[in-house]
């Protein structure tokens, strides 16, 4: 029965009819190939060189309402063929418990997505070019006055997934990623600080041969030697300018992993039947969109669904969740296109894409006016943070940041944690400005139930009237 | 896919492009999860991949590289990309060799055929009561998931100059979530089992000990801050022992000057009432196997001899700088081979749980604590948060506790703070621990 066994919608055709003949009502296959690519000096020291490849297919089938999942990474015959046994037999086991789930009726769509890399970097570029680059920033960044190690990195992953589904989907979605992350420590008396940034592109090495890797190392290496010298801010609760990349990583831990439909169904957020309620501000407008400039692209999800935009809040109204073809059932919505999946190893579960805040009218500058007793919030070296969905609580560790003082940005201030309740922070927001910037990232990306997935994030500058600092 | 036959071929493609020595390890993993939570049984996923890695030396060049395997000619272009990359490695002055010999220990209890074959209906049966069990044990618990996880594993590895080994082995895991709810508190516990067979599972001891704590905990609220005796259970000294003790003791990190046991060798560095052996091959634990990652026969070591410190663990690069043989201790990551602990067993004592606890004057007997991770092997120093505790008092139970912060320096805490070591021990996983009780540690509370 088997043609062609390399990875193509033909194949995905073929294992959908298999497993369409062996008893399935429905079947969605993914295909997938991997490379991921990582070059690391530690101190000045090459710590990793490594390439990795993998590829494999995974098999979601629905036999009488329950669903079965499996994968395999050999791509024969045998292989494939046990592996359709395998979810079709977990599908049935379950059917006997009575365990079953309600899908979306779907109607599948064709679409291809690829981004094009004008110098392929594996194929194109000498595995010494890219030791060169990473060794030279490592190395000038550990001669500097006051850095006493650092470490860096270039990362490049070629992800190629083909959907193809019972219900008429057929996706083939090529996404190259490429960035260099520097992370430096600076000594200053009993102070060690550490400050980490990444710039990712999606598209080939041109973008690694164009960008200015020297001065962006310098200016990590900067950050870090300033905030080791720098003060903690005195705690208390402060009017807060914040900037795109920061906003971007509370909307998404805060906010976005509860409008999640998968945490909704099991009633683990605090957005839950809130919809058509104000949670924000109303200058306040989220969303969830698949393809934007900055972030990282996911034009179709891994049920073979389209992402296109969902506006999650509009003027500070919740209008929308992010589904699954299952959540989209149980909570009475449109599948959004969030089904995502690591890799053929994990079935796929509600994932955001790119989240982020849209723009206003606002200039940055208007933002600091008349702020008396205030703080300028980066993410740029922030450390992460904690965040409870059922109550919206978080607490964040931030990047070195500035005393905002007359209107005007004063001294450095490092080790700076915030917390509070997204809730209360989105309506507390008083202007949004009109920059907005959206980042991904080609080394690392949002972690859920042991599933990494590339996701993008940010927003514009927003002023939020009051933000508790360093926990009081 | 023969994985002997793919190791072969990958290793005379790499003689032919030229490196000096190749090192290839393959691992065929079958693996089923079927999970349940509050609203019943959820989902059942399978599958199987084959992973390899492999280690190129081209004079002292060296590289390791990873990939999945999805045809047996996939192997040619893992062993191109690492002949590519470890010729502008930089040199590593200490590389000697791959091992140069290969070989097995026998095992006893390492395949379970239950497990292998995969039969669903009964792994199903174990989800569906460790979800239902709990409310019937205690009203005021309940499982908020359940999990079974299985695994069947065949892995090989050879080298240059040793054809290569192969031996299979089974894991299960299961694991219980159960929370309490009585008025407005709430309280949680998980628990499990883990081995390569079922001889040692009893479901229903692995829920009752979850619902027991898990009931215990209600009401928990902070201690007073100061100092207590503490009585660890075996769980909880297990964690410790692995975020604290088995870093300081292995090769690597005694090289790099990472452990606080450099220069130690032969020294009392813990109380002389514990022993600890490393046991690469022991009955039914989590990480026995009848080789190491890089193909040495396991074995049995005693690391701390009535508390002197008696070897470090090494694997052949490391057993090269120092002038030693390998202890059978290798490991791989995605781009490290490093020595590491294979599974831990402590001797147990000769008083039981219930006499020790009886002479606790004020203190804290710890179940569960979390962020204990965040704690520093190359200096000692134990911090972890204590999610699941009770406070005791001449002898009796008084309160649970919890959000409180233990710490202190472990080679404190472990040497002449230890007062008792308990006659019971349990299998944690890849650990067999008794209870300890110490008579003197920091606790952050009110």
């Amino acid at each position: 029965m088997w043609g062609n066994m390399s990875i193509s919608i033909d194949l995905g055709r073929e294992v959908v009819d298999k497993a369409m003949e062996k008893g399935a009502r429905e079947v969605v296959v993914r295909l997938q190939e991997r490379l991921y690519e990582l070059v690391m000096f530690d101190s000045g020291m090459l710590r990793s060189y490594n390439i990795s490849r993998g590829s494999g297919i995974g098999i979601k089938v629905v036999v009488d309402g329950s669903i079965g999942y499996s994968y395999t990474s050999s791509l024969d015959r045998d292989s494939i063929s046990i592996a359709i046994d395998r979810a079709i037999l977990a599908a049935k086991s379950l059917n006997r418990y009575g365990v079953s789930r309600k899908l979306y009726e779907y109607r599948g769509v064709k679409g291809g997505y690829r981004v094009i890399a004008k110098v392929n970097p594996l194929d194109d570029v000498e595995p010494e070019r890219k030791i060169d680059l990473v060794k030279k920033l490592n190395i000038e960044s550990i001669k500097r006055s006051g850095i006493v190690s650092a470490v860096t990195r270039y990362g490049c992953e070629i992800d190629r997934r083909v959907i193809v589904s019972s219900y008429g989907s057929e996706i083939d979605i090529e996404v190259i990623a490429v960035g260099v992350s520097h992370m430096a420590v600076a000594k200053s008396g009993e102070v060690m600080e550490r400050v980490q940034e990444q710039k990712s592109f999606i598209g080939g090495f041109e973008y690694i041969d164009y960008f200015d890797w020297i001065k962006f190392a310098e200016e990590i290496d900067n950050m870090a030697i300033k905030a080791s010298e720098a003060k903690t801010p005195s705690p208390g609760i402060y009017t807060a300018v914040i900037d795109n990349m920061l906003i971007g990583l509370l909307l998404h831990e805060a906010f976005g992993h509860a409008a999640e439909g998968d945490g909704v169904v099991a009633e683990a957020s605090i957005l839950r039947g809130r919809v058509n309620e104000r949670v924000a501000n109303d200058l306040v407008t989220i969303v969830d969109e698949g393809v934007v400039e900055g972030g990282y692209p996911v034009p179709y999800d891994d049920e073979g669904v389209e992402k296109s935009k969902t506006i999650v809040v509009d003027n500070g109204i919740l209008k929308h969740f992010l589904n699954s073809r299952y959540t989209a059932v149980e909570l009475r919505q449109n599948p959004t296109g969030n089904a995502r999946a690591q890799d053929v190893t994990f079935d796929a579960i509600v994932r955001q894409t790119n989240f982020y805040m849209l723009p206003r009218d606002a200039s940055i500058d208007e933002l600091f006016e008349n702020v008396s007793n205030g703080v300028y919030l980066l993410g740029r070296g922030a450390m992460g943070g904690q965040v409870d969905p059922s109550v919206g609580t978080f607490t964040f560790s931030v990047g070195p940041s500035y005393i905002v003082r007359g209107g005007e940005v004063s001294e450095l201030v490092r080790g700076t944690i915030v917390s509070g309740n997204i809730l209360e922070v989105l309506k507390d927001v008083e202007l949004v400005a009109k920059d907005v910037k959206i980042y991904t990232s080609v080394f690392g990306g949002c972690g859920k139930g042991g599933q990494m997935v590339r996701v993008g994030m940010g927003g514009p500058h927003i002023k939020v009237k009051r933000i508790i600092v360093g926990g009081v | 896919m023969d994985i002997a036959e793919i190791i072969e071929r990958g290793l005379r493609k790499a003689e032919a492009l030229g490196a000096s020595e190749a090192e290839i390890f393959i691992a065929r993993e079958v693996s089923t999860s079927i999970t349940g939570t509050v609203k019943g049984l959820e989902n059942i996923e399978s599958g199987e991949s084959i992973a390899t890695s492999l280690r190129i030396a081209i004079g002292k060049k060296i590289s390791i590289q990873t990939c999945i395997l999805s045809r047996a000619e996939d192997i040619d272009k893992v062993v191109e990309d690492a002949v590519k990359i470890t010729r502008v490695a930089p040199e590593d002055r200490d590389w000697v060799s791959l091992p140069r010999s290969l070989g097995k220990t026998p095992l006893y209890y390492i395949v379970d055929d239950r497990i292998k074959k995969h039969n669903l209906d009964m792994f199903i049966d174990f989800v569906k009561r460790g979800l239902e069990k709990s409310r019937e044990i205690d009203g005021r618990a309940y499982t908020s998931e359940a999990k079974v996880q299985l695994s069947y594993i065949v892995k090989a590895i050879g080298n240059s100059s040793y054809s290569p080994v192969e031996s299979e082995k089974t894991v299960f895991s299961y694991i219980v979530e159960v929370k309490a709810v009585e008025n407005d508190e709430e309280s949680g516990y998980y628990n499990y089992y883990a081995a390569p067979t079922l001889n040692e599972f009893n479901l229903d001891k692995v829920v009752e000990d979850a619902v027991k704590i898990a009931v215990k905990s209600l009401r928990a609220k902070p201690v007073e801050t100061g100092n207590y005796q503490v009585l660890f259970t075996p769980r909880v000294f297990a964690s410790i022992l692995s975020a604290l003790i088995v870093p300081a003791v292995r090769a690597d990190m005694v090289i790099k000057n990472r452990s606080p046991l450099k220069n130690k060798l032969y020294s009392e560095v813990l109380s002389e009432k514990l022993t600890i052996i490393d046991d690469g091959a022991a009955p039914n634990m989590l990480n026995s196997s009848e080789f190491d990652d890089e193909g040495i026969a396991t074995m049995r070591k005693t690391v701390f001899d009535r508390g002197t410190l008696v070897t470090y663990l090494y694997d052949t690069y490391t057993a090269n700088i120092d002038g030693k043989s390998s202890t059978g201790n290798a490991r791989r990551t995605s781009s490290l081979v490093y020595p590491d602990a294979t599974n831990i067993i402590v001797l147990p004592g000769t008083e039981s749980v219930d006499s020790i606890e009886r002479d606790v004057k004020k203190g804290i007997v710890i179940y569960n604590t979390i962020g204990e991770w965040l704690s520093n092997p190359v200096n000692g120093y134990l911090n972890a948060t204590i999610t699941n505790g009770i406070y005791i008092e001449n002898g009796e139970e008084k309160q649970a506790v919890k959000g409180i912060v233990i710490s202190g320096n472990i080679y404190e805490i472990l040497g002449r703070n230890l007062a008792t070591i308990s006659k019971e021990y349990e299998h944690i996983g890849s650990m067999l621990a008794p209870s300890i009780l110490v008579e003197k540690i920091s606790v952050a509370g009110k």
